[in-house]
C-alpha cells in the first residue's frame, strides 16, 4: 500500500549535543525518505542516535541537543526552517509523535479526554468543546476503549489502554506521518502484539505514514516495509524488511540480525558483537564500525564509506565490502 | 472518602497527644501557676482563699482527675485566668492576639505563596534566561535573611527615620473595630510593614520550591507530548507543568504555617503589633501558665488544621489520592 512518492525527505540531517567543552555529534549527516502510507523503521543499539533523529523531524529538539546541518523536506518546504505559525500547523496537523513509555505520556493529573480535546480545539477552534469532545469519543472507539471512560485519569488505565490512548490522541488530526518511538517496549508481549496489530489496522483504515523506532528487530521486521539501520549516529544500510535478516548488505546489519534468536529450528548459540560502539566525542577515523568489524579491511580505517545504492539488493548501504 | 476520613481521625489522634502533652509539660516543670499569685498576696489569705484559687488553675485533686477537668476546659474553650492580667480570661486574651496574627501571617502568606510561585513558574520555563539568573539568586538571599532583621531594618528606614508608616498598634487607637472601608484601612496600613517583613523573607522559598519542581516536569514525556501537539506556550506551562508542580507546593504551605507563626512573634515584637507573639512573649516573661498553655494548644491546632485543609485540597487536585 505504500507508494512511492515520498512524504518526508531527510537530507544530510546533523544532529549535535553541545557540551560544555564538547560536541558529540549524534546524528552525523544522514539522508532517507519516508514514503507515503509507508511505515519506515529505524534500529539500532542504544545511543544511535535513532530517537534523536525522531525528536529532530518534528523538530522538537531541545538544548544540549542542536539541529546544526542538514533539511527535512516536507512536500518541497524545509520543516527545520519553519517560522512559529507554521511550525504550530505542522505539529499534530502533518506529524504526531507516539512515546516510549505510555506511563509517562499522559498528564496524571488532568482528565485523559482534556488531552485530546485539547489539541483539536487548539488546532480547529471553529469545532467547539462539543465538537472536539465528539471527536474524542470517536478517537476512544477507533482504539477500542469504551468513551465513556474518557473523563477518568491515567492512573485509571492498564499500560496497554495508555498506549492506545496516546495512539488515539496522535490519531486526533489525522496526520499524514505518526512517529512511532518505541510504542511497545514498556509493554508485556501480548499487549505488543495487540498494539501492533491495532496500528496496522488503522493504518490500512486511514493511511498514514509511519516512523517506528525500536530495538526489538524481529518487530520492526513484521511491521515495516522498509528499515534503516542505524550505527554510532550514521545510517549504515536501508533496505527493504524483507531484506534485512536475509540478504543484509552490511556486516553490521548482519551481526544484529545474528543476535536474535530463531524461535523454531535447533537452538544455536548466539553471537553478540564483539566490543561497545564509539564514543561520539571521540571517533575513530574511517568506518565507525571498523573496529568491530570481522572483515574489516585497510582502507575501512582510512575512510568513512558512503551511503550507496545497490539496485540489485534495493538496498542502500555504506561499506567498503561491497565496491 | 475514605482517605479524607483516616486523616481526620490521625488529625483528632494527634490532637489529643498535644492536649495531654500539654497538660503534663507545665506540671513537670517546678513550681506551679497559682503559687505566684498566692505569694503575690504575701501571707494574707486564708485556706480557703487559697484552695479557691488553686481549684481556678487546676492544680487540685488527683492528677487524674485535674487531667480530666483539663479536657473538659479545653473543650469549652475556658484556658482558665491570665496570672498577668488577673482576672482576665485566658481566651479572650488570646483570640484578640490570635486574630491580629491571622491578619499580618494570613495575608503575608497569601502574597509570599502567589508571587513566589509565579516567579518560580516564570523561572523555571525561562530558565537560564535573563530573569532566572537575576531573581532566582536574589530570592535565595533574601530567603536566607532572619525575619528579626528585616523587621529592624524596615521599622528603622520608614517607621522612625522617614516615618511613613506607625510606629506599632494594629490600628489608630482612636478607632474602634468595625467593618468599615476607614478602619480596613487604617488595618491594613499599621499591617504593611509587618506583613511586608515576613513577606521578604518567605517569598523566596516559594520561587524556589516551584522552580525546581517545574523544571524537573519539563523532561517528562507528557510535557514533551503537550509540547509535541502544538499547545500554545501558555497552555503546556500552566495546564501540563505548573498544574501537576503546585502539589508539593501546597503540602509545603500547610507546613509552613507553623514556622510562620513562630516567626510572626519577632515580627510583632519589632512592630509593638498586638498579636498573639506579642502577648507570648509578656506571657513568658511573666510565667503566665495559663497563656502559655493555650497559645501552644492554638498553634498545634492550626497547624493541624492547615495540614488538614492541605490534605482536602491535595485530595481535590490530585486525582490518584482520589481511589476508594
Amino acid at each position: 500500500m505504500s507508494s512511492d512518492r515520498a512524504l518526508l525527505e531527510v537530507r544530510n540531517l546533523t544532529v549535535d549535543y553541545v557540551g560544555e567543552h564538547s560536541i558529540a555529534r549524534a546524528v552525523n549527516g544522514i539522508d532517507f525518505d519516508i514514503r507515503e502510507g509507508e511505515a519506515f523503521g529505524l534500529a539500532g543499539e542504544s545511543g544511535c542516535g535513532k530517537s534523536t533523529v525522531a525528536f529532530a523531524l518534528a523538530r522538537l529538539t531541545r538544548l544540549p541537543g542542536l539541529v546544526s546541518g542538514g533539511e527535512v523536506r516536507l512536500n518541497g518546504e524545509n520543516v527545520l526552517k519553519f517560522d512559529k505559525a507554521r511550525l504550530k500547523a505542522y505539529r499534530w496537523n502533518e506529524v504526531s509523535f507516539v512515546f516510549q513509555s505510555a506511563m509517562n505520556a499522559l498528564n496524571p493529573v488532568i482528565p485523559v479526554a482534556e488531552q485530546i480535546t485539547d489539541v483539536i480545539e487548539t488546532h480547529n477552534p471553529g469545532l467547539g468543546a462539543d465538537g472536539a469532545r465528539a471527536r474524542a469519543e470517536e478517537l476512544f472507539e477507533l482504539v477500542g476503549i469504551p468513551p465513556a471512560r474518557l473523563d477518568d485519569f491515567s492512573h485509571q488505565f492498564s499500560g496497554g489502554m495508555r498506549q492506545r490512548i496516546c495512539i488515539a490522541i496522535a490519531l486526533a488530526l489525522n496526520p499524514r506521518l505518526i512517529i512511532m518511538d518505541e510504542p511497545t517496549t514498556a509493554l508485556d508481549v501480548v499487549v505488543q502484539r495487540d498494539i501492533i496489530e491495532q496500528i496496522v489496522d488503522l493504518k490500512a483504515k486511514l493511511g498514514f505514514s509511519v516512523l517506528f523506532i525500536t530495538h526489538d528487530l524481529g518487530l520492526m521486521i513484521e511491521f515495516c516495509d522498509r528499515i534503516g539501520i542505524m550505527y554510532s549516529g550514521e545510517l549504515v544500510e536501508v533496505a527493504p524488511s524483507e531484506a534485512i535478516l536475509t540478504n543484509a548488505l552490511h556486516p553490521y546489519t548482519r551481526a544484529l540480525g545474528n543476535s536474535f534468536p530463531p524461535l523454531t529450528g535447533p537452538r544455536l548459540r548466539m553471537e553478540g558483537i564483539p566490543g561497545s560502539p564509539p564514543d561520539l566525542r571521540s571517533l575513530p577515523q574511517g568506518c565507525r564500525f571498523a573496529p568491530r568489524c570481522p572483515r574489516a579491511m585497510d582502507i575501512c580505517r582510512v575512510e568513512n564509506p558512503e551511503l550507496r545504492l545497490y539496485p540489485e539488493h534495493r538496498s542502500q548501504a555504506a561499506c567498503h565490502l561491497l565496491n | 472518602m475514605l482517605y479524607i476520613l483516616r486523616r481526620v481521625a490521625f488529625y483528632l489522634a494527634a490532637f489529643f497527644v498535644a492536649v495531654t502533652l500539654n497538660f503534663f509539660i507545665p506540671r513537670i516543670m517546678p513550681g506551679d501557676p497559682s503559687a505566684r499569685i498566692i505569694a503575690s498576696f504575701q501571707g494574707r489569705l486564708n485556706e480557703a482563699q487559697i484552695e479557691a484559687i488553686r481549684a481556678s488553675y487546676g492544680t487540685t485533686g488527683s492528677m487524674w482527675e485535674q487531667y480530666l477537668s483539663y479536657v473538659g476546659q479545653v473543650m469549652r474553650m475556658d484556658f482558665g485566668i491570665s496570672t498577668v492580667q488577673f482576672p482576665e480570661p485566658t481566651s479572650s486574651l488570646l483570640f484578640y492576639g490570635a486574630t491580629w496574627t491571622l491578619v499580618l501571617v494570613g495575608i503575608a502568606i497569601t502574597f509570599a505563596f502567589l508571587i513566589g510561585t509565579m516567579m518560580g513558574i516564570h523561572a523555571a520555563w525561562n530558565r537560564g534566561g535573563f530573569f532566572d539568573s537575576v531573581f532566582t539568586p536574589i530570592n535565595v538571599m533574601l530567603n536566607a535573611f532572619t525575619p528579626a532583621v528585616v523587621a529592624l531594618l524596615l521599622f528603622y528606614a520608614f517607621s522612625l527615620q522617614l516615618q511613613w508608616f506607625p510606629l506599632g498598634r494594629a490600628h489608630s487607637t482612636g478607632l474602634s473595630p468595625n467593618w468599615s472601608f476607614e478602619f480596613i484601612g487604617n488595618v491594613l496600613y499599621h499591617a504593611t510593614l509587618p506583613v511586608l517583613s515576613i513577606l521578604i523573607v518567605s517569598f523566596g522559598g516559594w520561587h524556589l520550591g516551584m522552580r525546581n519542581v517545574m523544571i524537573n516536569l519539563l523532561n517528562e514525556d507528557f510535557v514533551i507530548l503537550a509540547r509535541a501537539k502544538g499547545l500554545s506556550d501558555r497552555r503546556v506551562r500552566y495546564r501540563y507543568v505548573a498544574r501537576n508542580a503546585i502539589l508539593p507546593q501546597i503540602t509545603s504551605l500547610a507546613l509552613s504555617v507553623g514556622f510562620l507563626l513562630g516567626g510572626a512573634l519577632v515580627t510583632e515584637q519589632v512592630f509593638n503589633y498586638p498579636g498573639l507573639g506579642k502577648f507570648t512573649v509578656t506571657a513568658i516573661e511573666s510565667r503566665d501558665y495559663s497563656f502559655i498553655q493555650a497559645q501552644l494548644l492554638l498553634l498545634t491546632m492550626s497547624v493541624l488544621v492547615a495540614n488538614f485543609l492541605s490534605d482536602i485540597a491535595n485530595v481535590v487536585l490530585d486525582p490518584r489520592l482520589r481511589k476508594g
